[in-house]
């Protein structure tokens, strides 16, 4: 093997080690990438349009949204977590505004950031009703807050 | 009683300790001890120039450890089982509350202690060359004691887990570009749930302790290879400009070498008892001013060991660690507290997620591991470093007043309440 040709193997198996390397951390960091997750469901069912009552939303502690039915307006779902760091906001009839009990983020009833570090309005979810007649909410769809259901 | 002899010489090889050879080998034979220099300065023994903060932040992790492993035997990391092996520590498993309770204070301690050090190495100016690299250390084993107090946070799985974890996750969500994917490789999900807490778990026994004791280690050893501790600086000679010494093993004839003496060595490395030390002549006055660390410096460090542990125990005799209710993602408590150490940025964070929970931490991270490169004064006495001394302080104080308003002066919905108001909590 003359001079060049060491040259020229040693840099392609050093290119290779390099490469080598460079693949097994990235498939590393990829393994602590889980493929399925076990996590709530994002799409899922609230109930009969029947059980919620007009006037003050209903807050549903698991799925953490709000449920909104107007008399004339229909039926509206918003997101219960802060835009600021994810905190569950509390609404008040009194004010008629969602407050964050972590850093005072102050939302109106449609969401708009009143007051607060919150960065972004809440979110506001499709809802539909299924063929059975139940409400069902998809998570993974955000709407505009102007988007009513009406049943 | 020859055997027992033979057995003990096996294990002990070196001189008896009476004499000043048995002292040197005592801590050159035993790999243990053996981070030790066999002779120490003086005026390093004094408690007012270190106040042993270092010491007493590896004691305080070697607390940590020993009481981890025992929690370890009665704990779960899985959401159903995590907080009711909490309650069992807490009612039915023998000294669980006090275990717990020393995990706890230990741990708050050594962010305490931890920040002190680093207050006392910049205050001395000890950072200087040549221990700009050992600063910078030093900063990361702070940022790895905070990652161990924040991932330790969330394993009780109560109330107070769930929304500082929550809060704390959502905060590294900000950060630019990598914000979104680091908080989903850190929770393994969306959400703080089971994939997070047994993330957590594996981080907060053994990703960061590893880190942490492989860390140490090369803290301690430059220690010893930037020369020992830094002298303090009424004991700082002025600089002799013509200060030589000659290198070369004593046995051979000609010496190898005349160098420049540095002026912030303690003492040879290689000290022998009897006859000259082999690489660097040692000044008698540099002699005299040094004792064995057997039994002086191991004798204090003893004493401190004693006073950490049994100033830890005491502590958790009297308080038990808090546990707080089942975790429920549902309901936010109002005010949604992080530990302690947190709570400035907490504070920052409620005027700006980005900027106070991103930028400015960031900022203050780097600046803190540059300043041993920015700062190009030469000097350590105080009276020449009066614009960063004054600096510093500002750092400090301004940590120090926002965890006391985000401590004491936050009340529900994150208003304004000073601490003698009582606030009675708005209807849910």
């Amino acid at each position: 093997m003359n001079r060049r040709d060491f040259f020229s193997w040693g840099t392609a198996g050093f290119v290779a080690l390099c490469s080598g390397v460079a693949v097994s951390l990235g498939a590393v960091v990829r393994f602590l990438v889980p493929d399925v997750f076990y996590e709530p469901p994002q799409v899922f069912k609230i109930g009969n349009p029947g059980d919620f009552p007009f006037g003050p939303p209903t807050f549903l502690a698991d799925e953490k949204i709000y449920v909104f039915r107007d008399r004339d307006k229909g039926f509206a779902v918003a997101s219960a977590v802060c835009t600021h760091l994810g905190c569950t906001v509390n609404y008040f009839q009194s004010d008629q505004k969602f407050h964050c009990p972590c850093h005072g983020s102050v939302f109106a009833r449609g969401g708009d950031v009143i007051h607060g570090p919150a960065p972004r309005p809440l979110q506001w979810f499709e809802v539909t009703v299924t063929r059975a007649g139940q409400l069902q909410v998809d998570k993974d769809k955000v709407v505009p807050d102007s988007y009513r259901l009406m049943v | 009683m020859n055997l027992i002899r033979e057995i003990w010489q096996s294990i002990v090889r070196r001189d008896p300790l009476s004499t000043d050879k048995g002292k040197s080998e005592l801590v050159f034979l035993n790999v243990w001890l053996h981070i030790h220099p066999a002779k120490v300065k003086k005026e390093h023994l004094r408690f007012k120039y270190t106040f042993y903060l270092g010491f007493i932040t590896f004691f305080l992790f070697l607390i940590l450890v020993t009481t981890g492993i025992a929690l370890m035997c009665y704990y779960r990391p899985y959401p159903p089982m995590a907080y009711q092996d909490m309650k069992d520590l807490q009612f039915v498993v023998f000294m669980g509350p006090f275990l717990r309770a020393m995990h706890r204070w230990a741990a708050h301690a050594m962010v305490v202690c931890v920040f002190l050090h680093m207050c006392r190495v910049f205050y001395t100016g000890s950072y200087k060359k040549p221990r700009q690299f050992n600063w910078v250390v030093g900063v990361l084993l702070l940022l790895l004691t905070l990652g161990l107090s924040f991932t330790g946070y969330l394993l009780p799985w109560d109330q107070l887990a769930y929304w500082a974890i929550t809060v704390g996750t959502n905060i590294g969500g900000y950060a630019p570009l990598v914000g979104g994917q680091l908080k989903e490789l850190l929770l393994g999900g969306h959400t703080v749930g089971e994939a997070a807490l047994i993330r957590f778990y594996v981080l907060h026994v053994a990703v960061l302790p590893s880190l942490m004791i492989l860390l140490t280690i090369v803290h301690f050893w430059r220690i010893r290879k930037d020369g020992g501790l830094s002298r303090p600086t009424w004991k700082l000679r002025p600089n002799k400009t013509e200060a030589l010494v000659t290198i070369g093993a004593p046995a051979e004839v000609a010496p190898l070498k005349t160098v420049a003496a540095s002026t912030d060595k303690t003492y040879g490395l290689m000290e022998v008892v009897t006859g000259k030390p082999i690489f660097e002549t040692v000044t008698p006055e540099e002699e005299e001013d040094a004792v064995f660390s057997y039994p002086y410096a191991f004798f204090r460090e003893a004493i401190a060991l004693m006073v950490t542990v049994t100033g830890i125990m005491a502590i958790s005799f009297f308080f038990h660690a808090p546990l707080e209710e089942l975790a429920n993602s549902a309901k936010t408590p109002n005010p949604a507290k992080a530990p302690w150490y947190f709570l400035g940025l907490q504070e920052l964070v409620s005027h700006s997620a980005l900027l106070g929970g991103v930028v400015a931490p960031a900022l203050m991270v780097l600046v803190l591991i540059a300043i041993p490169y920015l700062d190009r004064n030469p000097s350590r006495r105080p009276a020449d470093r009066k614009l960063i001394l004054w600096l510093f302080t500002f750092f400090v104080v301004a940590n120090l007043v926002l965890i006391v308003i985000g401590t004491f002066f936050r009340g529900p919905g994150w208003a304004f309440v000073p601490p003698w108001v009582h606030v009675v909590s708005g209807a849910e």
